[in-house]
């Protein structure tokens, strides 16, 4: 059996594989692909330290997290499209109204 | 069989219920959003009826009880005094930002009722996360208010800068709520435990082997909420957003996550994990400080007024956090309150000069002001004024508390916190400045009733809690006591 610490190892690996994909990335969508892909980070982080607790709370608290994130694509998503459909680009780079 | 009170969630119910309940009447009669807008303000206000029988019928259970805290759902869910203000807080709020955005749910026509029912729910999730007592409550909170808050910031979506408010917002936001929740699994990893008391009684019972992920697990909790109530040096899309999102709904976005987010954050570092107080403070005052001296320095050279009020904001951010770091929380929790009201009035006087849907509000715009609306411009005057902590204004009384709480360990942050508050007068007297001094004659500016009650409100607040702080702290003194 592979030890739960190996787990948590490997999760805080894919978060900073996440965190950094959203801060060098430029295309909307890969960021927000970035984003889930933290949130699931989260997630083994939680079945692994549950299971090296012995404790049923971090893997019922995955189901929130999942929901969570489900919710985030529905918004995220929306706003994307909205976004293409007003410029036909869905780079951040274009994004650039505001600045100062 | 788990303990449920329903009572402690009525709030939140009747929030969420009616929500609902906008959405179904709008099918279902097609009424004008002003109807649907005094249908929500009634729902807030029973809202607050039952949060305020829920002040009286706490403070006598817990009377008896004396652990100053009602924990039900569990061990998931307060009723503490801290709640019950923050709750009473964002209620407030939530009508002042009702009434202010009257103009924006006109202009929005039939998607009103989305509108109106999204921003219930923002009250409701950040209501939820002030009350909770268990990480992964206070996550689902601080989603159920920030998704709600991404929506509001795209409402006028086909305008340039309100899609890119939704999305910037958006994209950060989630990044700091990821940031939040691994952080709390961390906490989670370290402790075996989700509720904030069970990881202050852990924390205080047992030495940790490993207290490194906790402390990883912390910071990255204070960067989730660092985020939310834009500290820098996570503020970056503060300017943005307050510039982008259509003008009669900023305030409210705003004043919510900064009510939501400082007193979470009191929640978690001084209830939760005060055991490690040595360990945060020095990284919060560093956060405090940094956006001390940002907010007040780029405020400064700014041309737009949202974005000027997004910098001070930034510049409040590391005010208020001064007022944590002392491990006391009254300060804060005045504090907050103080600017969340001069906040929504002042993005009242936005909404009247730059139009409800309006994405940018140059300074030119507010040029020879009191000639073309005295009243609107006084009001503004003053809440700036309120905002720059002058004497006699709730400003002055929230500095002054938050200031004296951290004295004591930290007078080098007191220090800098005074110089730049005098930095900060500085752009709130130039905007005074170019209302009342420059400019010439111009079309009169009219301001829609709602918009005049907005402003004077928090006026007559800003200027009720400089005079006779009594009034509000004693509430926080309640807080307390409970």
């Amino acid at each position: 059996m592979v030890a739960p610490g190996w787990y948590m190892a490997l999760a805080a690996a894919l978060f900073l594989v996440g965190a950094l994909g959203l801060l060098i990335r430029r295309n909307a969508l890969v960021m927000f692909m970035c984003i889930e892909l933290m949130l699931n980070a989260v997630n083994l982080t939680l079945v692994a330290a549950g299971r090296a607790l012995n404790d049923i709370n971090g893997q019922v608290a995955v189901f929130f997290i999942l929901v969570v994130a489900a919710a985030e694509v529905v918004v995220g998503l929306a706003i994307i499209v909205s976004i293409f459909r007003l410029r036909s680009t869905a780079s951040v780079d274009e994004l650039s109204e505001m600045k100062g | 069989m788990p303990e449920i009170n329903w009572l402690a969630i009525f709030p939140e119910l009747t929030l969420a219920l009616g929500a609902a309940a906008v959405l179904l009447v709008e099918v279902q009669w097609k009424p004008r959003a002003s109807t649907l807008g005094w249908l929500a303000g009634w729902i807030v206000l029973l809202a607050a009826v039952f949060t305020v029988f829920q002040w009286v019928w706490a403070g006598d259970q817990l009377a008896a009880e004396s652990t100053g805290r009602l924990v039900t759902f569990s061990g998931m869910f307060l009723v503490d005094g801290m709640a019950v203000y923050g709750r009473l807080a964002l209620l407030g709020i939530l009508g002042l930002g009702l009434a202010g955005a009257h103009g924006l749910y006109e202009a929005l026509g039939r998607r009103a009722a989305e509108a109106i029912a999204i921003t219930l729910l923002a009250a409701a999730g950040f209501s939820i996360m002030l009350s909770s007592n268990n990480l992964v409550l206070t996550f689902l909170g601080l989603e159920v208010g920030s998704i709600a808050l991404y929506v509001l910031a795209g409402l006028t979506r086909e305008r340039k800068g309100s899609d890119e408010a939704a999305l910037k917002y958006f994209l950060l936001g989630s990044f700091a709520s990821a940031m939040f929740v691994y952080g709390a699994a961390l906490l989670y990893a370290g402790t075996g435990q989700f509720e904030i008391l069970a990881i202050r009684d852990h924390l205080a019972a047992v030495i940790v082997a490993r207290p490194a992920v906790i402390f990883i697990g912390l910071g990255l909790m204070l960067v989730g909420l660092g985020f939310k109530v834009s500290a820098a040096p996570f503020h970056t899309w503060a300017p943005d957003v307050y510039q982008g999102a259509p003008a009669g709904i900023v305030g409210y976005m705003a004043a919510i996550a900064k009510i939501g987010g400082f007193i979470t954050l009191a929640r978690i570092f001084v209830t939760g994990v005060i055991e490690y107080h040595a360990t945060w403070a020095p990284v919060m005052a560093a956060i405090a400080a940094l956006s001390m001296l940002i907010g007040s320095v780029v405020a400064l050279v700014q041309t737009d007024v949202r974005r000027m009020l997004a910098y001070s904001g930034i510049a409040h951010a590391g005010f208020a956090m001064t007022g944590i770091i002392g491990g006391e929380i009254e300060g804060v929790l005045f504090y907050v309150v103080a600017y969340a009201v001069q906040l929504i009035g002042g993005f009242a006087v936005i909404t009247a000069v730059s139009g409800p849907e309006g994405s940018a509000s140059d300074l030119s715009e507010y040029r020879g002001l009191w000639r073309r609306n005295p009243g609107l411009a006084a009001g503004f005057a003053l809440l700036l004024f309120g905002m720059a902590g002058i004497p006699l204004t709730s400003g002055f009384i929230a500095k002054f508390g938050v200031f004296s709480d951290v004295w004591a360990t930290q007078p080098w942050l007191v220090i800098l916190g005074v110089l730049t508050s005098v930095v900060t007068l500085a752009f709130y007297l130039r905007i005074t400045v170019i209302m009342y001094m420059e400019g010439e004659e111009g079309d009169p500016i009219p301001a829609r009733a709602s918009t005049r009650w907005v402003v004077w409100i928090a006026v007559g607040l800003t200027i009720l809690w400089g005079v006779i702080p009594g009034t509000l702290l004693s509430f926080v003194a309640d807080a307390f006591a409970l």
